[in-house]
């Protein structure tokens, strides 16, 4: 696809406005009814998705060219795809994440790349990470002393943010152990792992993301995996949607769903009070995105004259079937936890700031995406924010809301050791 | 058209350099593209000017400050919010647009029964905050994705809820009010700083010269904040609901009932609905789904609210034979939300509506009884929240016929007659949606308790993207419709508001277009006042031409021409 290819989709967009806010029947507050963080940051129509429709129908018909603000804009998107769920309320034939991605795609290939991207992806060419700084021969270190099983069913994937984050490198070790204890028989690729590339596509950079994703691939089949668990939210998607599309059959789980399954078979039994009042972030990837993939090829056909439809059926995602119960479970069967939720949850959540490489491409608008979150967190009266991503979990941390206060930020992978 | 620097700066000065913008980029998506939203003034495959900077003001007292500027350097301003349909949009080049979304505040005064607004707060946030304190407020037709204070202050917001809020022009009370010469007036007890809660003092109160005949749209200076009157909410602090992705379904509202009221003839329709009017039986009054058409809306409602299926399915649905029986069952229906404000008012209205219906021939369509859907379709009215359904077809539509701002009697009647003219163009070629001929919807309470048919309109769903199918639409409203309403009084065409004010070709009527055109028309003193009027408040003309007027003098010169012919 190119932009070119979004015209139709650029032209039916009806400017309803509806990507900027929460879907409307799930308002509960003026101060949390918007969903869009780059547009509610930036305010401007064309950082919301109706614009960026507009924006991009323009550079298709050579209306303008991009400069650095264009450029800004079109990079602006934190591929958190809340506006494709508010949109899809209604719609049944615009993409607006899928052109969002798109127009950050075509900015890419006119050159607009900035400093601090191309040294991440020369780490991840080099390095096979977008950490840039971070080495290939460090990525392994933190599971040396992990005994994997050596019939391994199920593969380990940590992702580069729990790979060489010492604090986060803990928390994959405390996972893995935990599903070792619990009996599944856990490998992990060794010097075969990489990054995901998740957020070079996220960041526009389709052709990069492509070759890392095939090689990872081909890893993949080398050691025969049938079944891949992540704790990264941003490696589940692009494991189970970006590479299925590129042909990957493995089964991919979110380590909360792996969890959750032990935990309903009475495998993990928790042993420990933990006294916490926690709300729990939705990650966007694991959320909305997290939805399986379905394949795809078809065109348009128009029916009853004039109305737009696909043959065949083609796959509606709107967030519907993405993750949210199943770490709902696990907080809830956890002794002494308290769940209480945020206004925007689940499908409408909002985002946490990381997504799209926005702590790289622009961190104002990526720490003040955080602020908001946590004060909704903080407006719910608990101590705790859980979620399960390691972008969220690092892009909270710090973090303080619109009256300067904190909350206490954990990984889902925290609470559980807590209670065991 | 760029600023001059020395304008820009000025501007710059005024709303900081984040907030103002003259790139190509950012200015493109302040356009109107008219074939895409409802643009009602005919769809056009062309797109409103290009503004030549836009500002977001984050304060009254900014907007004072960029009135006081557009006077000095003689720049016309278009103020908006929401940017969904052509109104918002300026009319000349050299316009800077104004994008008031950083001022959305909204206090809500539960002991006078009041929300106090600035102009992003959108009707879905207005009446969120208004639930906490059991109160609600209307919700026009446009639906919950409107700035409440540009309805209010430029147009009529009739909507399903009007017929027990009133329509959103009954609701206007105190205004803070930048006048196009940069001072501020506020109207009501707020002018006299008693409170917001009443509209005609003490204080000022200059409800015409704001509102004008058909609003102001703008012309007239920017509201900066409003109040309005809000309603009973018989119901829990936020609107509750359970359902993902779309499809929501009220929970715990055990007070409130859905009907979708069906009959054999638009008479027994209309008298029904002038006998529920009359008892004041409804919380929202509506037709509605026949937007989707008449022989299609039975399949459609099982696409919306059922998450595997998609418009694809729509031939096997219409094929399906229970589906076939509600579109047969609901032909001539119209939607209503009762809600009981104790038991035993809900008992009684139960049993008034079983009484009317019987007396009118009309039943209650059994597949909407279903309780999911009751619960699917409590969700949809009390918040409406998905009016962008009206676009679902093919991504744009049309209103056209409006059958509003009359008895129910009246527009009833020409409903069939409207539908027949509708249905001929649908089949004439792949132009338009072919869903029917009927595609009324409205309002069936122009006023609170009821009366006057109001927003009514047929839909025309055409594509964007297909020029043909854009042009194929525009020829059908200039002829066949037009005919339609030359014949039939009483009819007035949905876009025509729009057409004085918007030429075919995106801009703004000048001045002496609107000498020309409205000159002769019947009630001609009418756009002589606001003639005045605009003169003495806007004598530079800051906002669009919406605001319809016409010169006196050259209305002298005219009548004197008549008289010699």
């Amino acid at each position: 696809m190119a932009l070119k290819d979004f015209v139709a989709m650029q032209e039916r967009c009806s400017n309803c406005s509806f990507c900027k806010w929460i879907p409307f029947d799930k308002i509960k507050s003026n101060r949390f009814s918007e969903n869009c963080p780059a547009g509610v940051w930036a305010n401007w129509n064309t950082y919301f998705a109706r614009g960026r429709f507009q924006m991009g129908l323009a550079l298709v018909n050579g209306e303008f060219d991009y400069n650095s603000e264009r450029a800004d804009i079109a990079r602006s998107c934190l591929d958190c795809g809340a506006c494709d769920v508010s949109c899809k309320v209604c719609r049944y034939n615009l993409e607006p994440l899928a052109h969002n991605r798109e127009l950050k795609h075509d900015a890419v290939e006119h050159g607009n790349v900035l400093a601090v991207q191309k040294k991440m992806l020369d780490s991840y060419a080099k390095e096979h990470t977008l950490l840039a700084g971070k080495k290939k021969e460090d990525r392994a270190k933190w599971a040396e002393k992990i005994a994997w099983a050596k019939d391994a069913e199920v593969f380990f994937f940590p992702g580069c943010k729990y790979s060489y984050d010492r604090k986060l490198a803990a928390k994959a070790k405390d996972i893995a152990e935990i599903l070792l204890s619990a009996g599944v028989k856990l490998g992990y690729l060794g010097k075969d792992d990489a990054c995901c590339g998740g957020r070079a596509y996220q960041m526009g950079f389709f052709d990069e993301f492509a070759k890392g994703a095939d090689a990872n691939i081909k890893a993949f089949k080398k050691h025969g995996v049938k079944t891949i668990v992540t704790p990264c939210s941003d490696c589940y998607h692009a494991l189970k949607r970006l590479y299925a599309e590129r042909g990957l059959d493995v089964e991919v789980l979110h380590v909360v769903e792996y969890l959750d399954r032990l935990i309903q078979d009475g495998t993990i039994k928790f042993t420990r009070t933990v006294n916490r009042t926690v709300t729990y972030h939705d990650p966007c990837h694991l959320g909305r995105q997290g939805e399986p993939y379905e394949a795809w090829n078809g065109t348009e056909k128009k029916i009853l004259n004039q109305i737009h439809t696909w043959e065949p059926r083609r796959p509606r995602y709107n967030g519907r079937l993405g993750i949210y119960e199943e770490p709902r479970n696990i907080i809830k069967a956890i002794p002494g936890v308290r769940l209480v939720e945020m206004e925007r949850i689940k499908e409408y959540a909002w985002c946490c700031g990381a997504g799209g490489g926005m702590q790289a491409v622009n961190p104002e608008l990526s720490k003040w995406t955080a602020s908001e979150r946590i004060t909704e967190a903080n407006a719910t009266g608990a101590d705790t924010l859980v979620t399960a991503c390691p972008w969220c979990e690092s892009n909270f941390a710090g973090a303080v809301d619109e009256n300067g206060r904190t909350i206490n930020v954990m990984d889902i992978i925290d609470l559980v050791k807590e209670a065991l | 058209m760029a600023l001059s620097r020395e304008a820009y700066k000025a501007f710059e000065a005024v709303v900081g350099k984040r907030n103002i913008s003259e790139d190509t980029a950012i200015c493109e998506t302040y356009r109107c593209a008219a074939a895409q939203s409802s643009a009602h003034y005919g769809p056009y495959n062309h797109r409103t000017p290009m503004p030549a900077a836009v500002l977001m003001p984050g304060s009254t007292e900014e907007v004072q400050e960029i009135n006081r500027l557009c006077n000095k350097y003689k720049i016309h301003y278009k103020a908006s919010t929401t940017f969904w349909s052509s109104h918002g949009f300026i009319g000349y080049d050299g316009c800077i647009q104004l994008d008031m979304r950083r001022m959305k505040k909204i206090i809500i005064d539960p002991k006078n029964k009041v929300a106090i607004i600035e102009p992003y707060a959108i009707a879905a946030t207005v009446q969120a905050e208004a639930m906490k304190y059991g109160l609600t407020c209307n919700i026009p037709g446009v639906g919950c994705s409107s700035s409440v204070l540009a309805n209010t202050a430029g147009w009529g917001g009739a909507g399903p809820s009007s017929v027990f809020t009133g329509n959103t022009v009954e609701n206007l009370l105190c205004v803070e009010w930048v006048l196009p010469n940069g001072e501020v007036a506020v109207t009501g007890t707020a002018g006299s700083n008693d409170g917001w809660f009443y509209g005609e003092g003490p204080g000022p109160s200059v409800r015409c010269i704001l509102r004008g005949a058909g609003g102001t749209c703008g012309e007239m200076g920017v509201c900066t904040r409003m109040s309005i009157k809000l309603s009973p909410w018989p119901g829990p602090k936020y609107l509750p609901t359970s359902g993902i992705s779309g499809i929501y379904y009220a929970e715990g509202l055990d007070n409130f009932r859905y009907y979708t009221l069906c009959f054999p003839s638009w008479d027994d329709w209309s008298g029904c609905v002038m006998k529920m009017n009359e008892h004041n039986l409804m919380y929202t009054g509506h037709r509605q789904f026949s937007f989707f058409g008449r022989d299609v809306k039975a399949a459609f409602l099982r696409i919306i609210t059922n998450p595997d299926l998609q418009l694809c399915d729509l031939p096997e649905l219409m094929a399906d034979p229970e589906v076939i029986k509600t579109t047969e069952s609901m032909k001539i229906e119209f939607h209503t939300v009762i809600a009981g404000l104790s038991k035993r008012d809900l008992e009684w209205k139960e049993e008034a509506i079983d009484t009317i219906l019987k007396e009118f021939h009309g039943w209650k369509d059994e597949w909407s009884l279903r309780p999911e859907i009751q619960k699917y379709m409590l969700t949809y009215f009390i918040r409406l929240g998905h009016k962008n359904l009206n676009y679902v077809h093919c991504g744009a539509y049309e209103g056209h016929f409006g059958l509003h701002r009359n008895n129910q009697i009246l527009s009833a009647r020409l409903v069939e007659p409207a539908a027949a003219i509708k249905r001929e163009f649908e089949e004439s070629g792949p132009w338009n949606a072919k869903v029917g001929g009927d595609s009324a919807m409205g309002s069936l309470g122009g006023l609170g308790g009821g009366g006057g048919t109001m927003g009514w309109e047929f839909f025309a769903s055409y594509d964007a993207h297909d020029k043909k199918s854009v042009e194929k639409t525009c020829e059908y409203f200039k002829g066949p419709v037009q005919d339609f309403m030359t014949k039939n009084c009483g009819v007035t065409e949905m876009g025509s508001g729009q057409e004085n004010s918007r030429r075919p070709d995106g801009y703004c009527w000048t001045q002496e277009d609107h000498n020309r055109k409205f000159a002769g028309m019947p009630g001609t003193n009418m756009f002589a006042y606001q003639w005045q009027v605009r003169e003495k408040f806007n004598p530079n003309h800051l906002g669009s031409s919406y605001y319809q007027t016409c010169d006196p003098e050259y209305i002298k010169e005219f009548k004197a021409q008549q008289a010699k012919k």
